[in-house]
C-alpha cells in the first residue's frame, strides 16, 4: 500500500480519490485496536448527546455566564489552532529549508493540522445556541469584527490541510506542488494565528489582552505545543510500527521545540515585566495580573511557567536531549503547560470584569466537559482511523532515508494520541 | 411559552404607540430573498457601503450641522462623528427616527443615592427576564475621592451612604461603539439618533459584543427570559431575546414617541437628564454648555453619549 503509484492492486486496498485506502489494515485489527475505537465512539457520542442538551435546553448547561463570556471552547479553539501550527512549520520546512530530516513527517503534520483545526472549528459551533444563525455570517460579514477574519482564516486552513494532505499521499504534481502548497499554507497558518491572537488583543475593554506581544506569544506558543504533539505522535506510530524514523530526526526535532519554548517563555516574562515595571504599570493591569501570580487563578497560570521550565531544562542538555524519555516527557509537559496557557488567557479577559468586579474562576460544567471531551475524541477517533487506513508512510523514492519498506500497519495495534489535555 | 409571544400576533394597532411600526421580519424577509437571489452582489456592497461609511463618517455625515460654527465646537464635533458610521443601512425600526435627533444622557453623581429605581423601573418596562440574572443599568457603590471600579462594590445592600458615592453605568450609546465594531454578523448598529440597537432574531450569541464593550453594557439571556404575563409590556420583544445578547435602547420604544426613558422618570432625585444634543433648548444640551462633565472611560475614544456630572 501506501505508494504513488501502485502498480499491482493489494487485498484490501480500495482506490478512491487516487488514494489507496489500506480498508484491509481495519479487518485485519486486533482486538485492542477496536476497544480502542469503540471507546472514542462512545466518548463522541456522549459529546454530541451533551451538544444535544445545550441545544434544547439552552446556554444555561453551560458555566459560562455574563461575568465569563467565554469559557472552555474559546481556550480549546486557541489550544487545538495552535497545536495545529506546530506541524505546518515541521511540513513547511521540508519544502522551504529543505529540511530533510522532517520529510518523513510530512504527511502526519498536515494530517494533524487538518484534524486540529477541524474540531477547533466544530467548539466554536457548538458553543452557539441557535447554530444555523451562522449563515449570517457568510450573508453578511462585519469587516470590522476581528472573528470573521479567524472564523474565515479557520475554515480555509482546515481545507487548504486536507487538500495538502490529498497531494502528498496522491503525489500529485509532484515536489513542485507540494512546494507551491506550503508557499500558500505557511502564511495561511501565520494569518489563522495572528487573527486568533488579535480576537483577544484588539479589545481595549480587556486590560490583560490587550497587549501587542499577544499576536507573537500565540506564534511561538502555537510552534511549540505543535512540535511537541508531533514529537509524541510520532513516537507513538513508531511504537505500534505504523511509521519509522531516524533518532536524528527527533534529536531535531526536540532541538527545534527548545529553542521555541525559549522563546515562548521569554515573550511571557516580557509581557509579566510590563505589567510590573513601576515606570510602566498601571494599576488595572498590575492588579489584574496579580489575580493570576499570587491569587485564586495562580493554579491556572503558575503552571505555565512551572511545566515551561522543567520542559525547556529537559531538553537544554546536550547530553541528554537524544533520550526518548527526556523528549516525550518535555514535550507532554509543554503541551500541558500550552493547555493552561490557553485556559489562562481565556480567563484573563474576565478575572476582573470591565466594571472591576472580580469574579471567581470559571470551572466548565459537565455539559461543557462532555462537549470537549466529546470533540477531542472525535479528533483522535479520525486520527486512529487514518493512521490505519491511510498512505502515511512517505515513499522511498521521495526520501532516501526513509528506511526499509514494510507493511507494519498489518500488526493491527492501537494508536493513541497522549500529551492532549483537557 | 405563554407570555413570548411572537410579535406578529401582537395586536399592533392596539398596543403599539403611534408611529411604531414593527417590520424586522419584513425586514428579515427582504434580506433573505435579497441574499438568496444576489448573494454574490449583497456581501460586497454591505462591505464597501460599510467601509465606505467608516470612511467618511465625520467627512460626509448626513446630519446637519448642529449649530453655526460647529467645526469649532468640540460638541457638535462628538456629535457628527456620531453619525452613520456604523448604519448599516437597515434597521429594525421600533419607531422611526425622528428626524435630527442626537440623544444623550446626562447623570448627576452627586444627586444619585444609589435607590436603584432607575434599575427597577428599566426592567419593568424593558422585558428583562426576571430570571435572567441581569438588570441593563449597574449601580457601583464607589470609594470617595477615586474613581475605582476595582474597588467598587456592585451587590451593595444598604443604599444612600454618606460615606460612599453612587455610580449608575449602563450602555453609553458609544459614538465609536466597539460592540458594533466587534459583531460578526452586523446583528448590533448604531441608529440615525445615535441608538445602538440589537436585532434579537439576527444575533447569533457569540458574545464577543460583550467582550468587545469597556462598560460591561450588554449582557446574555442564557435561558429563556420570563416575565409574569400580568408585567409584560407589548411594545418590547421578549421571547425573541433568548440566546441573545441585549442592552439598554435608550427605551427606544418610548423616547421615539415623545417620552422619556423609564430610568429618568422613575429617578426621585432627578439625577438623571436625557434629551437631545441638537436641540439647544434640552435638558442635557444645556448641562453640557454649562457644567463641568466628564465621562466613563473617556480614554478609550468611544466617545460615550451618557455624561456624568459631579
Amino acid at each position: 500500500m501506501a505508494m504513488t503509484e501502485p502498480t499491482t492492486p493489494q487485498p484490501g486496498i480500495k482506490r478512491f480519490i487516487k488514494i489507496d485506502w489500506n480498508v484491509g489494515a481495519l479487518k485485519a485489527a486486533s482486538p485492542r485496536y477496536w476497544s480502542w475505537v469503540g471507546m472514542l465512539v462512545i466518548m463522541t457520542t456522549l459529546g454530541v448527546l451533551a451538544w444535544v442538551v445545550v441545544l434544547t435546553t439552552g446556554g444555561n448547561a453551560m458555566a459560562q455566564r455574563d461575568n465569563f463570556t467565554w469559557g472552555m471552547w474559546f481556550a480549546d479553539y486557541m489550544f487545538y489552532v495552535g497545536l495545529a501550527a506546530g506541524g505546518l512549520v515541521v511540513y513547511a520546512s521540508v519544502h522551504l529549508f529543505g529540511a530533510e530530516q522532517f520529510r518523513p513527517l510530512s504527511r502526519l503534520a498536515v494530517l494533524m493540522a487538518g484534524l486540529l483545526t477541524m474540531i477547533a472549528l466544530l467548539g466554536d459551533l457548538t458553543d452557539l445556541v441557535r447554530v444555523w444563525r451562522i449563515f449570517w455570517f457568510v450573508v453578511t460579514p462585519n469587516i470590522s469584527a476581528i472573528f470573521v477574519y479567524t472564523g474565515s482564516a479557520a475554515g480555509f486552513y482546515m481545507v487548504l490541510c486536507f487538500v495538502d494532505l490529498w497531494i502528498l499521499v496522491t503525489g500529485v504534481g509532484g515536489e513542485k506542488l507540494a512546494f507551491r502548497m506550503t508557499l500558500i499554507a505557511l502564511p495561511v497558518a501565520i494569518y489563522l494565528h495572528t487573527t486568533t491572537a488579535f480576537v483577544l488583543a484588539l479589545n481595549k475593554s480587556r486590560e490583560l489582552w490587550n497587549s501587542a506581544v499577544m499576536v507573537p506569544i500565540f506564534l511561538t506558543s502555537a510552534v511549540a505545543s505543535g512540535v511537541a504533539l508531533l514529537l509524541i505522535c510520532a513516537y507513538v506510530l513508531q511504537h505500534y510500527h505504523v511509521l519509522e524514523f531516524k533518532k536524528s530526526m527527533f534529536r531535531s526535532l526536540a532541538t527545534l521545540l527548545a529553542t521555541v519554548i525559549i522563546t515562548d517563555l521569554f515573550l511571557l516574562v516580557v509581557e509579566i515585566a510590563t505589567v510590573y515595571w513601576p515606570t510602566a504599570a498601571k494599576a488595572g493591569h498590575t492588579l489584574r495580573f496579580s489575580e493570576f501570580m499570587t491569587g485564586p487563578y495562580a493554579v491556572q497560570f503558575l503552571p505555565v511557567l512551572i511545566l515551561g521550565v522543567i520542559a525547556f531544562s529537559l531538553l537544554a542538555g546536550r547530553k541528554t536531549r537524544h533520550i526518548p524519555a527526556i523528549q516525550i516527557t518535555a514535550s507532554a509537559l509543554y503541551v500541558l503547560a500550552i493547555f493552561f496557557k490557553r485556559y489562562t488567557l481565556m480567563s484573563m479577559g474576565f478575572a476582573i470584569g470591565p466594571l472591576g468586579q472580580t469574579q471567581a474562576p470559571y470551572i466548565p460544567s459537565l455539559v461543557e466537559a462532555l462537549i470537549a471531551i466529546g470533540l477531542l475524541s472525535m479528533g483522535m477517533l479520525f486520527f486512529t482511523l487514518a493512521v490505519k487506513i491511510l498512505p502515511l508512510r512517505v515513499p522511498e523514492e521521495e526520501h532516501a532515508e526513509a528506511g526499509a519498506w514494510e507493511l507494519a500497519e498489518a500488526t493491527g495495534e492501537p494508536v493513541v494520541e497522549p500529551g492532549v489535555a483537557l | 411559552m405563554s407570555q413570548d409571544f411572537p410579535r406578529d400576533e401582537r395586536p399592533e394597532g392596539a398596543t403599539a404607540p403611534e408611529g411604531t411600526t414593527f417590520s424586522r421580519r419584513h425586514f428579515l424577509t427582504s434580506v433573505g430573498i435579497a441574499a438568496g437571489v444576489v448573494a454574490a452582489g449583497v456581501v460586497p456592497a454591505a462591505l464597501m457601503a460599510q467601509s465606505a461609511n467608516a470612511q467618511d463618517a465625520t467627512a460626509t455625515s448626513s446630519e446637519p450641522p448642529v449649530a453655526p460654527g460647529a467645526s469649532a465646537d468640540p460638541l457638535a464635533e462628538i456629535i457628527a462623528a456620531d453619525g452613520p458610521a456604523n448604519y448599516p443601512g437597515h434597521p429594525v425600526h421600533y419607531a422611526k427616527p425622528a428626524g435630527k435627533e442626537k440623544w444623550a444622557m446626562v447623570i448627576d453623581v452627586r444627586a444619585c443615592v444609589g435607590c436603584r429605581k432607575c434599575v427597577y423601573a428599566c426592567v419593568e418596562e424593558n422585558n428583562i427576564g426576571r430570571n435572567s440574572g441581569f438588570t441593563y443599568i449597574q449601580v457601583l457603590e464607589m470609594e470617595p475621592g477615586k474613581i475605582d471600579l476595582e474597588s467598587a462594590v456592585l451587590d451593595y445592600d444598604e443604599a444612600g451612604r454618606p460615606d460612599k458615592w453612587y455610580f449608575p453605568v449602563q450602555c453609553m450609546h458609544c459614538a465609536h461603539p466597539p460592540c458594533v465594531y466587534g459583531c460578526p454578523v452586523q446583528a448590533t448598529w448604531k441608529e440615525p439618533d445615535g441608538i445602538v440597537l440589537i436585532d434579537y432574531n439576527k444575533c447569533i450569541g457569540c458574545r464577543n459584543c460583550m467582550i468587545t464593550c469597556p462598560y460591561g453594557a450588554r449582557h446574555f439571556n442564557w435561558v429563556r427570559p420570563e416575565v409574569p404575563a400580568a408585567e409584560i409590556n407589548p411594545k418590547v420583544p421578549l421571547g425573541e431575546k433568548a440566546w441573545t445578547a441585549e442592552k439598554c435602547t435608550f427605551c427606544v420604544q418610548r423616547t421615539r414617541n415623545g417620552q422619556t426613558t423609564a430610568c429618568v422618570e422613575a429617578c426621585p432625585t432627578g439625577a438623571r437628564k436625557f434629551g437631545d444634543l441638537n436641540d439647544p433648548n434640552s435638558d442635557v444640551a444645556i448641562l453640557l454648555k454649562t457644567r463641568r462633565v466628564w465621562r466613563l472611560k473617556e480614554e478609550y475614544s468611544t466617545e460615550p453619549m451618557i455624561w456624568y456630572v459631579g
